[in-house]
């Protein structure tokens, strides 16, 4: 039994981590006001160069920093679209995701069927690999995974504890008052929009070097859409988007070793259970439940216009 | 002023990557074919023929599209047909609009036959072939009005597949795993083909299934596997598209039966061997009647070497392998009938009687699991 926990902690735990580096770059993006719908777009070309170098350089480091630049280089288109060019962020957004999407697939066409054989190996840590169920589950994993133990409290520090971290809520919130104490508005928002970018890229890289290990047209199969409703069902916090992702991963798991153990319930219905959770946890996280403390970035998808203060 | 030139700059520089990326839809070739005069009836040159394919992916999916656009490609080969008369049309969806659009527009360009390669094309095409007689349209699937169907034996290999499995794992348990992708008839052909296969090297052997309920989705097929291998099962054949489950069985130490290409470049030390989709003899016969001028048969459904399956690797012993090869060849004389009776579902009824073999109507949209497969929600 308890191998069976272990694994599907385990499998949670990676699938958690994929969707989370998107998830958290997009709330850093929506906290400074800008809402990127095109994380998918992103993801799929973090995929596709972090594969290629893997697949010509056979070196994971260059490969993650590839994918990081490629990452930050959309995440500077997509700031110019709607911070310079001051352009609808939903359409930029759906541009962005047909223009990744598009795009990776016709630079990965090299490399779809070619096997890199090279990925983030899982490895031990010691002595906290030890504990029971906890250790094998959560302290047997890639170094992406590690580096994400460590993500998540910086980010929730920064975010709350921090005066940079205050600057950014300020700037999603009222970017005018930011802007009449001097602080350089479009250039925040560059910055948050580009590291925003580069993160969802890393989730990318997950997909393609980590959770699996090959590179297939639209082979994240939706996850970058996951990411967008995690930051909304988190309510723009990194922890509560930690929890989302593990239920969302552990709902999945689940579904198919209950599909196997016992059940007489079609297959489809545990492949609609993670839309249910969604549902439930979107009453409780929305609406009335929340009125008191709308978490939602004031100034979220307005352009800032100095003109118009 | 400067806001609107870097706009409109932006804009053209999007809309020519987008061209970019849609270069290569079609290869056009000889516009000059365009006066099509096709005798209708009587015979034409096999090397004249004009080809138009029409997938739902691109082709170099390394799956499905891949395997039906390299049989089309060695079959011409075969005939002689030159390779500029070959016309691919990818990624179009299964909606009408865009399949006839697809459709008109190669038969605009003097195709004689129209290869629909995925299902869902079937219905579209079937009311498009009426208006279009001398066009033959080959669809992949079964029997549809107006239509030629092309269809393999898949379930051959995939008995053999199961029966070296089986025979793999004897000594440690008896229980197969299978990692499917949807709950639907040709995936539980190759369901239950693998578990008689299986059941012919061993009585008491069973297979679970596991079911992702997507064709595609790594995450799902990953997630499938590691559920099996977590079950304890070892040895496992799926119906899925991507190499996650091979390589999440490597990960994990069990092995498993490639699926569409050969999946062991991916997964050494886990695939034992693979199933592979081998359409060239099928398409070479379509070809030859077509030009031959004749009535064409409703349904090509061939076995033999259509279903193939790739070498067996190193980690199948030696005794096993020749064991395998001498049930191909069992079943490829006859001699061992795969859906052969006495056959009974897993709910008890019987499907096939003592000394009767299952009419391949039957075999082709199967609605039942055989006794031995362990498929919780069909109970």
């Amino acid at each position: 039994m308890s191998v069976l926990i272990v694994s599907i902690i385990s499998t949670a735990v990676l699938y958690a981590v994929s969707v989370l580096y998107a998830a958290i770059g997009e709330i850093f993006s929506q906290k400074a006001g800008v809402m990127n719908l095109g994380l998918e777009g992103i993801m799929l070309m973090g995929a596709v160069s972090g594969y290629l170098v893997a697949v010509h350089q056979k070196n994971l480091a260059l490969a993650l920093i590839v994918v990081i630049l490629v990452g930050a280089a959309l995440g500077l288109v997509f700031a110019f679209v709607t911070v310079t060019l001051q352009a609808d962020q939903t359409v930029a957004g759906m541009a962005m995701l047909t223009f990744g999407t598009g795009l990776s697939g016709f630079i990965g066409n090299s490399v779809a069927g070619v096997n890199a054989n090279l990925a983030f190996q899982s490895f031990e840590i010691p002595l906290l690999c030890k504990i029971p169920i906890i250790g094998p589950s959560l302290f047997d994993q890639n170094i992406l995974v590690y580096a994400m133990y460590i993500i998540v409290p910086v980010s929730m520090i920064y975010i709350y504890k921090t005066r940079p971290g205050m600057i950014l809520r300020a700037l999603g919130e009222n970017p005018a008052t930011l802007d009449s104490a001097g602080y350089n508005v479009f250039a925040l928002r560059y910055g948050y929009v580009i590291f925003g970018s580069a993160m969802t890229a890393v989730s990318g890289a997950c997909v393609s070097l980590a959770y699996t290990n090959f590179w297939s047209d639209n082979m994240t199969s939706g996850k970058g859409w996951i990411a967008v409703a995690l930051v909304v069902f988190a309510s723009w916090n990194p922890v509560i988007a930690v929890f989302g992702a593990l239920l969302f991963g552990a709902i999945s798991v689940i579904g198919v070793d209950i599909q196997m153990v016992s059940s007489t319930l079609p297959s489809q219905f545990y492949s609609a259970l993670p839309y249910v959770a969604t549902i439930i946890a979107l009453i409780f996280t929305t609406g009335n439940f929340r009125k008191k403390r709308s978490a939602a970035p004031a100034a979220l998808c307005i352009p800032y216009d100095r003109e118009e203060r | 002023m400067k806001k609107k030139l870097l706009s409109i700059i932006l804009a053209a520089a999007l809309a020519v990557s987008c061209l970019a990326g849609c270069g290569n839809a079609a290869n056009d070739s000889s516009k000059g074919s365009a006066d099509n005069e096709k005798q209708t009836g009587g015979a034409t040159a096999v090397s004249d023929l004009k080809i138009g394919e029409i997938e739902s992916y691109v082709i170099n999916d390394g799956g499905w599209c891949q395997a039906t656009h390299t049989g089309l490609v060695n079959a011409m080969e075969e005939c002689g047909i030159p390779e500029e008369n070959l016309l691919t049309l990818e990624n179009i969806a299964e909606d009408q609009a865009s399949v006839q659009a697809a459709a008109e527009q190669l038969i605009d360009e003097g195709c004689d036959i129209i290869i629909g390669a995925s299902t869902g094309y079937s219905g579209y095409l079937s009311d498009m072939a009426a208006d279009y007689p001398d066009v033959t349209f080959a669809q992949w699937g079964t029997e549809t009005d107006g239509l030629v169907a092309y269809e393999l034996r898949s379930y051959e290999a995939m008995f053999v597949a199961g029966y070296v499995c089986e025979l793999m794992s004897q000594d440690e348990n008896t229980k197969l795993g299978f990692s499917a992708s949807m709950d639907e008839f040709s995936v539980r052909t190759a369901i239950n083909s693998y578990a008689l296969g299986a059941k012919y090297a061993n009585p008491k052997a069973t297979v679970q299934v596991a079911c992702a309920d997507t064709w595609y989705d790594p995450d799902k097929e990953t997630q499938c596997a590691k559920s099996l291998i977590d079950a304890g099962i070892k040895y496992m054949g799926m119906e899925a598209t991507s190499p996650a489950v091979a390589q999440t069985c490597e990960a994990n130490g069990a092995y498993c039966v490639g699926y569409h290409v050969d999946m062991s470049q991916y997964a050494p030390d886990a695939v034992l061997f693979s199933f592979t989709w081998n359409f060239a003899p099928i398409f070479k016969q379509i070809f030859e009647d077509k030009a031959a001028g004749g009535e064409m048969k409703s349904l090509y459904y061939e076995g033999g070497e259509c279903a193939q399956l790739t070498e067996f690797s190193d980690l199948v012993p030696e005794d096993i392998q020749q064991k395998g090869n001498e049930l191909k060849e069992k079943i490829a004389s006859g001699e061992v009938q795969v859906y052969a009776g006495p056959l009974s579902d897993d709910k008890g009824n019987e499907l096939v009687a003592e000394g009767q073999v299952m009419d391949d109507a039957t075999i082709l949209l199967q609605d039942f699991y055989v006794s031995n497969v362990d498929c919780a929600w069909s109970k």
